[in-house]
């Protein structure tokens, strides 16, 4: 059981990766941030908050091997964003599809920010500051928009439960 | 143990895993990219880039259908400029081609070898991208490495080679650089730096020139310095969008650069410079003697290695 939730849970975090890397690397408009989402959308299921924190540090930290930012950068920021998902999904889960989807939005928002912010701090302002204006606004908006299609189905296939996540 | 229920552990398990996050940041700053985090960046490179690149066959098609959507409202603006483009671009490869011309017959004259036409090239495909920075389908066993520099098929920079694993490499592009770049605007030498949250619709950079004579002027091409050390002198960089003349002894312009790294689908990396280890330090090449007979009617050279006696 716990192996295969695992195995769902890195076989995601893969594929994410490489869509993020290949076919949203590429376009300019629409523009998730899917390796983020996961992260936060796992603050959705009843996974342990350690395993949660653990795979949105790791993913992070595949991200910034990939690219050409600091080791660490998108590590700590996919785990705070995280961190603040794990501390504010029972506000989200009260609410409808509507809701879910902007606590996506704003936790990603948030995300992109720290990113911008910390990233500024060690010198990466050239690699990661390119449109940081839209980026601000349109990496939210496609992640608000993924989410409202797609957390129900990620919630019921990491927990293994058809009845996780209904809306009301 | 991985589908429990809540746990009371997140806040310590935060701070830890924050803490390692920055040490990682402090390390990789410390070792400059070198080092333990080029293994770590190679060896992640090595296990995700065959998945990138089956991704790329399926994903290229669907990324172009969707850029060229969303650039139809621009078409027939893009269509006039590039008419003109191409009117001014024959006007000035005909008057290139004249000076080819002369310049093959000179070099013909005075015997001379063309300096970097022998640089070894890699075309490599653009398969993705992380930030700014570019992921290429060709890596160390293709010969590309680390610091090479980067240009498109139009002989245009376009970075350097910032990590390599065996199949594939990580180009930042000049656009994204920390480090200024050396290059030449008519006879004045100065530096190009990046400008931090650029806008995407203009790439900009900004020039400066530190011991300015001249002002320059808004179309100046910008050209690589031969006192670059990442790259080999004379390639195009950009042009020069606005006028500006020295204040005291320096001067400070934008430069549009000519390639924009976002619409690239294919890079090509020089191997440059040629062999800067063994021109260092190697000694293994036999040294020669030259033999010269003086005969009546004619003057023969022969070159042997010393090795053949």
């Amino acid at each position: 059981m716990r192996g295969r939730t695992a195995l769902v849970i890195g076989l995601t975090v893969v594929i994410a990766v490489v869509i993020q890397t290949t076919l949203f690397g590429r376009l300019r408009v629409v523009t998730p941030d899917l390796v983020m989402l996961i992260g936060i959308m796992l603050a959705l299921t009843r996974i342990r908050t350690e395993a949660i924190l653990g795979v949105a540090f790791l993913s992070g930290l595949i991200m910034d091997l990939l690219g050409a930012s600091l080791i660490g950068l998108r590590a700590v920021v996919y785990t705070t964003v995280a961190y603040i998902a794990i501390r504010t999904r029972e506000r989200a889960e009260m609410g409808g599809r509507v809701t879910i989807a902007l606590w996506v939005g704003l936790l990603t928002l948030l995300g992109v920010v720290l990113l911008l912010l910390i990233g500024t701090l060690f010198g990466q302002a050239a690699l990661i500051g390119e449109g940081a204006v839209s980026v601000m606004i349109l990496v939210p908006l496609a992640n608000v928009a993924v989410a409202a299609l797609f957390a129900p189905t990620f919630v019921r296939l990491v927990d293994r439960d058809r009845t996780a996540l209904r809306y009301p | 143990m991985l589908t429990s229920k809540q746990s009371d552990r997140a806040l310590p398990t935060f701070i830890t895993l924050l803490v390692i996050g920055v040490l990682l940041m402090t390390f990789d700053v410390r070792l400059e990219g070198g080092g333990v985090v080029a293994v770590l960046r190679g060896g992640t490179q090595a296990i995700v880039s065959p998945m990138q690149r089956i991704a790329a066959y399926a994903v290229n098609p669907i990324a172009n259908a969707l850029d060229s959507l969303s650039n139809v409202a621009s078409l027939r603006e893009q269509n006039a400029a590039l008419s003109a483009q191409l009117a001014e671009s024959q006007a000035a490869l005909v008057a290139v081609q004249d000076d080819l011309a002369k310049l093959a017959l000179l070099e013909q004259i005075y015997d001379l070898e063309t300096d970097g036409a022998e640089l070894g090239q890699t075309v490599a495909n653009v398969i993705g991208s992380v930030d700014a920075a570019l992921i290429i389908d060709k890596g160390t066993r293709n010969g590309v490495l680390a610091g090479q520099p980067v240009i498109d098929t139009n002989g245009y920079v376009i970075g350097t080679v910032e990590s390599a694993s065996s199949g594939s490499a990580t180009i930042l592009p000049i656009t994204a650089s920390r480090d200024g770049l050396t290059v030449l605007v008519g006879s004045q030498t100065g530096t190009l730096v990046t400008r931090p949250f650029s806008s995407d619709l203009g790439l900009e950079m900004d020039l400066d020139i530190f011991d300015a004579r001249e002002p320059v002027l808004a179309g100046d091409r910008v050209l690589t310095s031969a006192a670059s050390t990442d790259y080999p002198a004379g390639l195009p960089v950009g042009e020069v969008i606005e006028d500006a003349s020295p204040e005291s002894t320096s001067l400070t312009t934008t430069v549009r650069p000519f390639v924009d790294p976002e619409a690239l689908r294919f890079v090509v990396v020089l191997a440059w410079p040629p062999d800067p280890v063994s021109a260092a330090t190697d000694d293994t090449i036999p040294e020669e003697v030259t033999d010269t007979t003086v005969a009546e009617e004619a003057t023969t050279t022969t070159t042997t290695p010393e090795d053949d006696g």
